[in-house]
């Protein structure tokens, strides 16, 4: 495998990369003098992904909610019915792995034997084995972390927000899915998804640590076991999702101390991934410091009258298929905090934005990029989640750089839109 | 560590770590954890933060970190064993990374300095927000649930002492709070406090040093001293706890007396014994709990460090209670019996040395180190404590382990369950 070589000028990170024939993504990244190795391996493959086409075949696959990521749980059983932690735990490393709406990533950190442990990575993530017997037993583990999330406040505040923003897109299920349709998901099901999602051509590994790239890329290399990339891309299927939002406003009743409210903002502009999405995305997060930030108006005045406080927060998310800004805290007046994030916005849109605030919040992004390489494990993940979008984000300058104040005007009209808004609630029981 | 010494009660530390992009800086401000006064020192942080000679308000404060590229500023209260800390964070990227090379660390040291040294934030109006906001986060720590119970746990165990108080204080002690008796306790503690400063990254700490310097020349220090901890000790019987809330998943945590100190040659011991325990995926914990009972998705124990005290958390249904009461048990004697098999004993080994290593690439956690090293009073380097950790052995561990006794069993039940 033949591998690239780049520098950035701007942060002094270096990067490897290249892809090896059975389509597999590498990307090395070297930090020097660090004591920890990071390596992610992971596939374009989410909750969201139940309904699909495979390669070669003509019908519709649909699957139970809830696969990807019990199939992640079970990829840590062995074929010789041994645990794949056990082996990290021998070489020292940390092993995890997570599933999000449109990734599953397994991972490892590690201060010592680093080879061993990406040898162990680069194998049990192409060794699948299910038995009924060891699905069935999973269920007990699952039903439980699902139960964890049902008393959080904070995770059903968000998935509501969810429900009222989408009419359609999967991203408003759950990710474990529900108990029940977990009860669904059989072995076969389980090899169905894997031997779709998990061939090479459909997944990346990005190391980055204290490493030898050639030595890494060669234990990549020699950990492929199967190299039959697919011809053809996996389709798949999701719902045509209407640009109106299904509801503007939800609410439940839980054990949480005060109300907890989510403020979401429906994206509708969607349908892109690559630089041009991460522009997108570096223009939202402005926009929403320039609004709702520690040095707003809005802020001041909504800390003041007690109606938030240190837990107020917000966040653009993005993917090519869906995006959302979400603005959330805890307050005694949810409603109030959703009128006066309404009531800005609109006096923003008649007096407009300050050139002099964007000059001063665009440092900020600039600032947190630049944090973000600082951890191994923060910067592997962000990197690979950005390259399931087709972003580079070694070369985030080039986004960054090309946004001006005109797009910004043009993103806060297009964006912040009332009709598009939600908010939900979670009340104290 | 050596650090440069600012007056009797001042250190300052400085830990290279320029291979990082940012400098951070941490100021610890070391309090008895009392009740008198620990809603005060819950309080105060967040109105120093609110205003000073620098940045008059938040908006100003905020507009000056963002000037930095988004600096981060933080405060909050913490509680290590018997102390309470009142701590502040910043974080900038370093000088090096700055586009237009600005001064960015000397400029948050700077912010730093007015905060500590020149609040002015007193003020009712503000004093007020802040009290409602202190009792927020106190009521807010029903929201996490497993912590919640590993906090009400801790409670019940320790009924009595100190460390029965919880780092946020009372509502009952937050609303007596008042903007004249905060700013005459802000002037007390800056005055007779051990206040430890750690900056980490890339600065200029003799500079820094004689920047801090020029503030606290003007200011008569009261000498005082990192605040002692009281180990743990059983009051007798095993305690048993259940409180109700509207939850569908119980929270189990099971406080341990372990009799050994932070300070102990046997520490060493006791954290490779936690980690073969209950500390990770190798763990006799995860192990059996959840993979081969599949009793819950989590199940795990950790160290209350200072105190001597060890918690096991697990989240179960509520019918499952006794079955995992009784094999997180079971587990625990086979430690004590030396049940440990090679794999458990290497990995645990293992994964303490890889924690421990892996310090050196955040600065938090570094910060940490070190303030937990002065703390238990010792001053072991990284290495000094990784190659006590690589001799362990397995009698080491079933020694720790004969030591450690169930005291509590606390147990957050659903509403139904009544």
């Amino acid at each position: 495998m033949e591998l690239n070589y780049v520098k950035s000028d701007a942060t002094g990170e270096e990067m490897y990369y290249g892809k090896h024939s059975s389509g597999l993504g590498v990307y090395i990244i070297p930090k020097k003098d660090y004591s920890k190795t990071y390596a992610i391996f992971g596939t374009k493959y989410g909750s969201v992904d139940s309904k699909f086409v495979v390669p070669g075949e003509k019908e519709l696959t649909d699957v139970p909610d809830g696969i990807a990521h019990y199939l992640e749980h079970k990829m840590f059983d062995q074929p010789d019915g041994s645990n794949v932690f056990d082996k990290f735990s021998k070489y020292g490393g940390n092993a995890n792995a997570f599933t999000s709406f449109n990734m599953t990533a397994y991972l490892f950190s590690a201060t010592a034997n680093v080879e061993e442990n990406l040898e162990t990575l680069m194998d049990y993530v192409q060794s699948p084995y299910f038995t009924e017997e060891s699905v069935q037993k999973e269920q007990g583990i699952i039903g439980q972390e699902i139960r964890m999330y049902d008393d959080n406040g904070n995770w059903k505040l968000f998935f509501n927000l969810l429900n009222c923003l989408y009419q359609k897109q999967p991203v408003k299920k759950e990710i474990a899915g529900t108990v029940e349709s977990i009860s669904h998901i059989t072995a076969d099901y389980l090899y169905k998804c894997y031997n779709t999602f998990y061939n090479l051509s459909n997944m990346s590994i990005v190391v980055v640590g204290n490493v030898d790239p050639t030595g890494i890329a060669k234990i990549i290399e020699n950990g492929v076991k199967k190299n039959e990339p697919f011809d053809e891309e996996i389709k798949k299927v999701y719902p045509e999702e209407p640009k109106e939002i299904a509801k503007s406003y939800a609410e439940q009743n839980m054990s949480v101390a005060s109300p907890l409210f989510m403020i979401g903002f429906k994206d509708t502009d969607t349908g892109y991934g690559g630089e041009r999405l991460l522009k997108k995305w570096i223009e939202i997060n402005i926009l929403l410091r320039m609004l709702f930030g520690k040095s707003s108006a809005l802020y001041k005045d909504l800390y003041e009258k007690g109606l938030i406080n240190n837990t107020f927060s917000f966040e653009y998310t993005m993917q090519p298929s869906y995006g959302y800004s979400s603005v959330d805290g805890e307050s005694r007046d949810p409603k109030a905090v959703y009128d006066a994030v309404i009531a800005e916005i609109e006096k923003t849109r008649e007096k407009g934005l300050s050139k002099e605030t964007f000059e001063r919040i665009k440092k900020v992004i600039w600032g947190n990029y630049i944090r973000s390489l600082n951890d191994v494990e923060d910067y592997a993940c962000t990197f690979l989640q950005m390259l399931f979008m087709d972003i580079d984000y070694f070369n985030f300058i080039d986004a960054y750089n090309s946004v001006t104040f005109e797009d910004l005007q043009k993103r806060f009209d297009e964006h912040f839109v009332k009709e598009r808004s939600a908010l939900s609630v979670v009340n104290p029981s | 560590m050596d650090g440069l010494k600012i007056n009797s009660n001042i250190n300052l530390y400085y830990i290279p770590m320029t291979k990082l992009k940012t400098t951070t800086i941490g100021i610890y401000i070391h309090r008895e954890l009392k009740e008198d006064e620990v809603s005060k020192n819950a309080v105060l942080p967040y109105v120093l933060k609110r205003g000073c000679k620098l940045c008059p308000d938040s908006a100003k404060i905020a507009e000056y970190l963002e000037n930095l590229y988004g600096a981060s500023f933080g405060a909050s209260v913490l509680k290590r064993g018997d102390d309470q800390i009142i701590y502040f964070g910043f974080e900038t990227i370093s000088d090096k990374y700055a586009p237009n090379g600005e001064k960015l660390a000397g400029s948050v040291a700077k912010l730093m300095m007015s905060v500590i040294f020149e609040p002015t934030a007193f003020e009712d109006d503000i004093i007020g927000q802040e009290k409602k906001n202190a009792k927020d986060r106190i009521m807010a720590a029903m929201n996490d649930k497993r912590q919640y119970a590993t906090i009400r746990c801790a409670e019940e165990m320790c009924a009595g002492d100190r460390f029965a108080l919880r780092a946020l204080g009372t509502s009952e002690g937050v609303d007596a709070v008042t903007a004249d008796g905060l700013k005459a306790h802000y002037e007390n503690i800056i005055t007779s406090s051990a206040i430890d400063i750690y900056v980490c990254g890339d600065a200029d700490i003799n500079a820094l040093s004689e920047e801090i310097k020029k503030y606290t020349d003007k200011i008569v220090f009261e000498e005082a001293n990192i605040p002692k901890s009281k180990l743990f000790e059983s009051k007798g019987a095993v305690k048993n706890v259940t409180d109700h809330m509207d939850v569908v998943q119980g929270k189990l945590c099971m406080g341990f007396k372990t009799g050994i100190s932070a300070g102990s040659p046997d520490y060493t011991a006791l954290t490779v014994m936690n980690s073969v325990y209950g500390a990770g995926a190798h763990s006799k914990l995860f192990n059996n709990v959840r993979e081969k009972l599949s009793l819950c998705y989590y199940a795990s124990s950790n160290l209350v460090k200072d105190k001597g005290i060890m918690f096991v958390n697990a989240g179960i249904e509520f019918k499952n209670f006794q079955k995992a009461y009784d094999e997180i048990l079971a587990q625990l004697e086979t430690v004590k019996n030396g049940e440990i098999s090679e794999l458990e004993f290497t990995s645990s080994i293992n994964a303490v040395i890889n924690e421990l290593e892996s310090y050196r690439d955040d600065q938090h956690l570094m910060q940490m180190f070190c303030l937990g090293q002065k703390i238990a009073g010792t001053n072991y380097s990284i290495d000094e404590l990784k190659e006590k950790t690589s001799k362990v052995t397995i009698e080491d561990i079933k020694n720790v382990a004969a030591k450690t006794e169930l005291d509590t069993v606390y147990f957050l039940a659903g509403k139904e369950e009544e």
